[in-house]
């Protein structure tokens, strides 16, 4: 990567002024050695790290022998439930979070006033602004047994809340979380997909459901993509919800990656870990991205438009 | 806008359904807040049991040397690391608007890849590496706290205040540059007395959504942070485990209500530069 840094001057096309332009590119390089620096030669260390072993009791990592042990180690039942769990977590949450999101986004962008939107946008970015660490003790606070909404349960004959501390109290947390990241997009997408185009399917006969499955909700696609990856990645390294609301014994695969370096001072373990919590990631969203389309695959073959004779 | 003023009509159910859903979601999106904004008026012992109204938990948090110390840390790894992040990616965001080249795509991946990348990743990756080259290599300006935070959140702001900087530039013409360098501007010149003042408004909520973006870090800086230059996040996930105090509340509130300023400011000077909503809300989330 690093060579690329004296390639680039020859662009593609030549530009007129050449003389007055050569300085630019330079601007980016403080950014370049920055990141380099500081987020590529970290990772690359813990990728590193992630073949070594830990030596001793007082060592945290050697790297003189190369292995992967440390991978088999990180998949071993006990760790790989965690794992299992975190994607648990991670994909339920995103699905609740896209079925939340998705009647409130297309709301704010086509059903509440022009003026009003603005304010509206406000309002979700209000909890996305909050320290995400103090939205989730306000969940603590709320599901907490002597807490008000517990007494209120009980007033009302349905007993305590007893939610604190397990999977489900981390799924509540995780979903408030990353909400305002799945209403974002959403709105966006919603928005660009305009009023006229639906009256016109309107016009032609189609029904609200027919025009929302068949116009917008194609149109709004690029969107609910962007949307469903902002909420499930980050969520699925996720460490703080996990940590406020779901007890001492960790639920999270961030949990585990954090106490190795942490508490059990085992880098090269944490390390693979680490890698293993990307790598679930982005080969469980490649996954999904592979099966909608080969689910969708029917529906789009149905529905395709052939325009003239072009195979 | 799209809503006809002319025939009015009964709403239809579906919309009723709708608004009531739009704002359930708004009372779930605003419960805990105002959960953590209340209880900061809890005159109790413990945050979570009710012992009655009182402003006692502000007056306990303001006499508080430790939170106080703690805030203060915060604000201060905030200033510099938005410094260093809006120095960073203005520069770099400039250069991926007026000079785009095959190098822009490796740049562009390497911003993605820095905004994807899990922050415990992140975290765990900077611990030893600031270790190593802190204590081995003798850099011994690593070993300082609020250095360490501070590089700590500017990665992920640099990569916001680039994408800010470009997504701005790209919307205008190059002419103006042109006619500077014409009429005998030297490149310099006309970076600073055509390019920079073009770009002021991304560059200015680049660098108050950094701020804020570093007031929130709490999972990097519970890694790299050492011992003497806590920050507030970290202090708040300390008392997580050893039981919270109405303090915390109090103090988060004044947090809330400093981070609120500062995004109504961001909001107000994107407007300014003629921003849709749509645009803004793009902006307010780094993407």
């Amino acid at each position: 990567m690093t060579a690329l840094g004296s390639a680039p001057r020859r662009a593609a096309t030549p530009p007129p002024r050449r003389r007055l332009r050569a300085p630019s590119f330079l601007l980016a390089l403080p950014a370049w050695f920055w990141l380099l620096v500081f987020f590529v030669a970290p990772v690359g260390l813990v990728l590193y790290y992630s073949f070594g072993y830990k030596p001793s009791l007082f060592e945290t990592v050697a790297t003189d022998r190369l292995s992967f042990d440390r991978y088999l180690e990180a998949l071993s039942p006990t760790f790989a439930s965690v794992f299992l769990n975190t994607l648990w977590v991670g994909v339920i949450g995103t699905i609740l979070c896209l079925v939340i999101a998705m009647p409130a986004a297309y709301w704010i962008a086509t059903k509440v006033p022009a003026h009003r939107r603005g304010l509206m946008l406000g309002l979700v970015l209000v909890p996305f602004w909050t320290n995400f660490l103090v939205r989730t003790i306000g969940w603590r606070v709320m599901l907490a047994p002597e807490g008000f909404l517990s007494e209120w349960m009980v007033s009302l004959g349905l007993g305590p809340i007893e939610l604190l501390n397990t999977r489900g109290a981390v799924l509540i947390g995780v979903v408030y979380n990353y909400l305002p990241l799945m209403i974002l997009p959403l709105y966006v997408a919603f928005d660009r997909v305009e009023g006229p185009l639906r009256e016109a399917s309107k016009d032609l006969g189609a029904d609200r459901v027919r025009t929302f499955l068949t116009v917008t909700l194609p149109l709004a696609r690029p969107g609910i993509v962007a949307g469903v990856l902002f909420v499930y990645i980050p969520l699925m390294g996720d460490y703080i919800t996990a940590t406020v609301l779901g007890g001492a014994q960790g639920t999270m695969a961030g949990q585990l990656v954090a106490s190795q370096f942490q508490t059990a001072q085992n880098w090269a373990l944490g390390s693979a870990m680490a890698v293993v919590l990307i790598l679930t990631t982005v080969l469980s969203a490649v996954v999904a991205a592979a099966m909608l389309w080969l689910v969708t695959w029917p529906v789009r073959f149905a529905t395709r438009l052939r325009i003239g004779g072009a195979s | 806008m799209t809503a006809p003023v002319v025939r009015r009509r009964r709403r239809p159910v579906t919309d009723v359904l709708l608004s009531v859903w739009g704002w359930l979601v708004m009372a779930f999106l605003f419960a805990p807040i105002l959960v953590i904004v209340v209880y900061s008026f809890n005159d109790g012992r413990l945050l979570s049991a009710w012992g009655g109204f009182g402003f006692s938990a502000y007056e306990a948090a303001f006499a508080n040397r430790q939170i106080v110390a703690t805030v203060l840390v915060t604000i201060r790894v905030a200033i510099w690391s938005a410094l260093l992040a809006t120095v960073l990616g203005t520069m770099a965001g400039i250069a991926l608007a007026r000079r785009p080249g095959r190098w822009t795509v490796w740049f562009t991946a390497l911003l993605l890849l820095v905004t994807v990348t899990p922050e415990i990743v992140d975290a765990v990756a900077l611990l030893p590496w600031f270790v190593q080259l802190g204590t081995e290599l003798g850099i011994t300006i690593l070993n300082d706290g609020i250095v360490r935070l501070a590089i700590g959140s500017s990665l992920f702001s640099t990569a916001v205040v680039a994408y800010l900087v470009r997504s701005r530039l790209v919307g205008m013409d190059e002419h103006l540059e042109h006619a500077a360098t014409d009429l005998y501007a030297t490149p310099f010149q006309a970076l600073t007395r055509v390019t920079l003042p073009l770009t002021a408004p991304a560059v200015l909520s680049g660098f108050l959504l950094s701020f804020t973006l570093s007031l929130d870090n709490t999972i990097i800086a519970a890694f790299v942070s050492v011992q003497g230059s806590t920050p507030w996040p970290v202090y708040i996930l300390g008392s997580v485990r050893s039981g919270l105090r109405p303090e915390i509340a109090a103090m988060s509130t004044v947090m809330l209500v400093l981070t609120l300023l500062v995004l109504v400011l961001v909001a107000i000077v994107l407007r300014r530069s003629g921003d849709s909503t749509a645009q803004i809300a793009r902006t307010m989330t780094g993407g």
